[in-house]
């Protein structure tokens, strides 16, 4: 199956599997092993990356779904080589431990600041629902969240 | 004061903290640009030039005799390389937890049995080209087995015509061990509470699976990446598995990502390592979360039985706990872990007259092992649970009940382990009380019983060791140099798990140097170059290794002062080490920067600026925490939101106060787990894991974690760097009973066997 899609701003078109999933075609075709496969079953959230705009369990989209589709992972956060906020926000909040869910955990923030800037808390724990993390107990990464929000807000208001 | 004295006594460093530079800040994880970017490469994302992927076959049934396996077909598929069996594997019999040479330990796994005792033992294992065609194929293996009864309770397997799951039967393990009179002093007592109190199996849930690979090369050498716990214990593993010297086996710590204690114990890399061996390949195995479920390791189900006696006072007169532990299928640490529990229940309260009692058990069951707290955070539940009960059987407080009982700073260990040291548990209980509103809060939530939503106030204490003085052989040796351009490598045997002990061990030296952690490099242990650490375990690293680096980085400290008052024409206390500028007091205008002093000493005293030293364990004392927690039932589902929690825990110094609340953070998250929802749920029909993956495994996520209030009681006095004491897996072992308390305060109930699932709780009300 030929598949052209977008993928960190860099256009692609693999042969693929038609059974592989967005997941395998992003660590094994294109070398881009940030997202992580935790349970395959879409429950950990340890793979999201975000297709046009949203984030998605890449372990649950096949490869064909993402025909035509921007994918954006986390190598391509800081693609011009300067941290993005978020990652910023990540480390200087002490939000990041073993850092197995780190990729997944900054694409669905990521997404949620694409779609509401300003979240309020419980919008920013919902938006992490489907990411576990079984080192910081979110607290630090919650707090990530936030002040990367509110970063984002000063820049814009600027 | 003599008690001020002791307290900071051993480091001068403390006596005025706020000069410290290093220890005592936040520096970032080391590797926490490397972790946001995606770039580190944990070992599922290696891959080797002519690598092998492997599929295992695990058992369906729970106890079996195999009686044939036919792999025909799985064999004559393109691309299978081999597979493996109990009949062409070697016969060694080896324990996952042994991590020193001479460790006596009943070995009785093996890669492949003819029997299998689990469902989820392991059958037969395809290596092939690539991971698709080892799963196909690993489906076409066809097995007839002999089924065999099978026994899934602990309490079950203890009667007399339970089955033997290994020759001799359970309890294969029993002790019992204590102080004083019990028996008599219960006649004597004013209220004797009884309890009987159960944990279940849950699951470590890194978010990294289970993964290695082994590599061999022209010289019979195997390699091994792994993202393990103890470097030492894979070497002694697989050495033995494989009948090679222990200098043919290279064990390479990789990038941990989770651990808990579940990558703790040798379970994957023994197998790599033969396949390897075998096949002349790179090897790769890589577990799916319902393969890490199921078949490496759980934390230990604990069944307690405890009486505790007191007077009309709230005065603990006596108490004795009778633990049933289940280690499943295998011993793995089944034995060690009992000792461990037991050891706790004399270092917390004030009790003259105690006993504990354990049986260890085989059962048809996923094979327990180390799991953050190793029993701790079993025997607290047990205990702190109970003294709830007491305390309203008594009409106390739980706070003052628990306030006239616990130890005190210095305190020794009735059952004979080594001093408590600065225990500071009841100014963890004092001022966490006062933080937490506790008077208030108790009665208030306890007034609002009526509706349909129940509010609850409980805490709980615990306390856990620091390395393993005056139980296990406990040291570590490391090797720190300075290079020509000032900067440092620290060669050692340290594990990162993403708790920061790299970045600790920096901060360590950087104080004593007075150098940037930047310019420190911590690699982690490489068994053919680093020298021997006991490993990640026992909540030692900070404690142990820690102060094995200060005492590394002094001895550096004197080679440099002794070498650069050669050059500078001074006595060697009058060198002057600054910001890595150093200079004679009474030249100060002469400064050179460490890499040119480094460079000189080279060029004229032929020297180079280097220590090895071994800091040898002297000391064991308590790491202490009191949870405080209020919890809302919703007595129409039974579901339990905890609302929030207070960590209140005595670590001696924070040597960096980000990870240590780091940990609490995580640890408060696991021991929710615990209380509430953590459970395999081990099917009593057939030994099946019900709870095998994340969608029937509940682990509390972002919406579930309550507000974590955190305050830390650091007073030094004991032997760890800076006065450092342990906090990664105390950190989790209040927190379960400490919810549990607060459910049966909001509900009038005793509920005593975890997790307090709503259909649980339901039932409870119902009654």
């Amino acid at each position: 199956m030929e598949l052209e899609f977008k993928v960190n701003d860099k256009a692609y078109s693999l042969e693929v599997d038609p059974e592989s999933r967005l997941l395998d075609v992003l660590r094994e075709e294109l070398g881009l092993t940030g997202a992580k496969e935790g349970c395959g079953e879409g429950e950990c959230g340890a793979c999201t990356v975000i297709m046009d705009d949203l984030a998605v369990n890449s372990c649950l989209v096949l490869a064909s779904q993402a025909r035509g589709k921007e994918i954006l992972t986390v190598e391509g956060l800081a693609a011009n080589g300067e941290l993005d906020r978020m990652q910023q926000a990540f480390i200087d909040n002490g939000a990041i431990q073993c850092g197995f869910c780190t990729p997944g955990m900054l694409m669905s923030a990521k997404a949620l600041l694409l779609r509401e800037p300003n979240p309020t808390e419980e919008e920013i724990r919902t938006a992490l629902a489907g990411n576990l993390c079984r080192c910081t107990g979110y607290v630090n990464i919650v707090n990530a969240v936030k002040d990367a929000a509110s970063a984002e807000e000063t820049e814009g208001s600027v | 004061m003599t008690e001020d004295k002791r307290m900071y006594g051993h480091a001068d460093d403390l006596a005025q903290p706020n000069e410290l530079k290093y220890v005592g800040h936040n520096v970032p994880l080391h590797d926490a640009v490397a972790k946001a970017t995606g770039k580190i490469q944990y070992t599922g994302d290696m891959e080797f030039p002519g690598m092998l992927y492997v599929k295992i076959l695990f058992s369906p049934l729970a106890h079996a005799r195999i009686k044939k396996i036919d792999a025909s077909a799985a064999l004559a598929l393109p691309g299978v390389v081999a597979v493996f069996t109990h009949a062409n594997t070697p016969e060694t019999l080896y324990n996952s937890q042994v991590w020193f040479a001479g460790q006596e330990a009943r070995a009785d796994e093996r890669l492949f049995c003819d029997t299998v005792r689990f469902v989820g033992d392991r059958v037969a294992a395809v290596v092939a080209t690539d991971k698709k065609t080892a799963a196909k194929a690993v489906s076409l293996i066809k097995v007839e087995y002999e089924v065999l009864p099978a026994l899934f309770d602990p309490e079950e397997a203890l009667t007399e015509n339970a089955i033997e799951i290994h020759p001799g039967g359970s309890p294969f393990f029993e002790k019992e061990f204590g102080c004083g009179i019990t028996s008599e002093t219960f006649n004597k007592a004013e209220l004797i509470v009884e309890d009987r109190v159960e944990t279940p199996k849950i699951h470590h849930a890194a978010m990294e699976t289970h993964v290695c690979i082994a590599i061999p090369d022209y010289s019979g050498k195997i390699t091994i990446y792994t993202p393990c716990q103890i470097l030492y214990s894979v070497r002694l593993v697989v050495a033995k598995v494989l009948r090679l010297p222990y200098n043919k086996v290279r064990i390479l710590k990789t990038p941990m990502g989770g651990s808990f204690g579940g990558k703790q114990e040798v379970t994957i890399e023994p197998l790599a390592a033969f396949f390897a061996q075998a096949t002349g390949k790179p090897v790769k195995i890589e577990y799916n979360r319902q393969e890490s479920i199921i078949s490496t390791r759980t934390r230990t189900r604990t069944i307690g039985y405890v009486r505790t006696a007191v007077d009309k006072n709230g005065k603990i007169l006596a108490r004795e706990v009778k633990a049933i532990v289940d280690t499943g299928a295998y011993t793995s640490n089944g034995s060690v872990v009992s000792m461990a529990m037991g050891k706790k229940i004399f270092r917390l309260y004030r009790i003259e007259n105690q006993v504990f009692r354990v049986q260890a058990v085989h059962t048809n069951t996923p094979v327990a092992g180390a799991a953050r707290g190793y029993g701790s955070p079993q025997i607290h539940a047990i205990t702190e649970i109970n003294l709830d009960h007491v305390a309203n059987r008594l009409g106390l407080d739980p706070v003052e009940f628990r306030l006239r009982n616990l130890v005190h700073p210095y305190d020794q260990d009735l059952s004979g382990g080594p001093s408590l040291g600065n225990a500071r548990i009841i100014d963890c209980v004092e001022e966490g009380a006062k933080l937490f509103r506790w008077q208030e809060r108790r009665a208030q939530a306890n007034g609002n019983g009526s509706g349909r939503f129940r509010r609850g106030v409980g805490m709980a204490c615990a306390t856990h060791s620091n390395g393993y003085f005056g139980a296990f052989q406990d040291f570590t040796t490391m090797t720190l140099r300075m290079l020509e351009d000032g900067s440092m490598i620290l060669n050692s045997g340290i594990h990162e798990l993403g708790c920061g002990t790299v970045t600790t061990m920096k901060q360590i030296i950087a104080e004593v140097i007075d150098i940037n952690p930047d310019r420190i490099e911590a690699p982690e242990g490489d068994t053919e170059t680093s020298p021997y650490d006991v490993g990640s375990q026992s909540s030692r690293v900070t404690h142990i290794c820690g102060a094995g680096a200060l005492k590394t980085a002094h001895k550096v400290k004197e080679i440099f002062q002794r070498e650069a008052a050669k050059i500078l024409g001074c006595e060697p206390e009058d060198v002057v080490m600054h910001a890595e500028i150093v200079w004679a007091k009474s030249k100060p205008e002469e400064k050179m920067t460490y890499g040119e002093m480094a460079r000189a000493i080279q060029r004229k005293n032929r020297m180079e600026i280097i220590a090895t030293e071994t800091y040898q364990a002297a000391d064991n004392p308590g790491s202490y925490g009191a949870n405080f927690v209020e919890v809302e039932v919703d007595t129409l589902t039974g579901l339990v939101r905890v609302i929030d929690l207070l960590a209140v825990h005595d670590v001696g110094k924070a040597i960096n106060p980000g990870f240590v609340k780091g940990q609490i953070y995580g640890g408060v998250q696991m021991g929710i787990g615990l209380a509430l929802s953590e459970d395999l749920r081990i099917d009593p029909k057939n030994g099946k894991v019900k709870g095998d993956s994340f969608a029937r495994y509940h682990l509390i996520n972002a919406p579930d974690m309550p507000l974590v209030n955190v305050l830390l009681i650091e007073k030094g006095g004991d032997l760890g760097p800076f006065g450092a004491k342990s906090i990664g897996e105390i950190a989790t072992c209040p927190t379960a009973p400490a919810v549990v308390n607060a459910v049966n305060q909001a509900l009038g109930t005793n509920l005593t066997t975890l997790p307090l699932t709503p259909e649980r709780i339901l039932a409870a009300l119902r009654e």
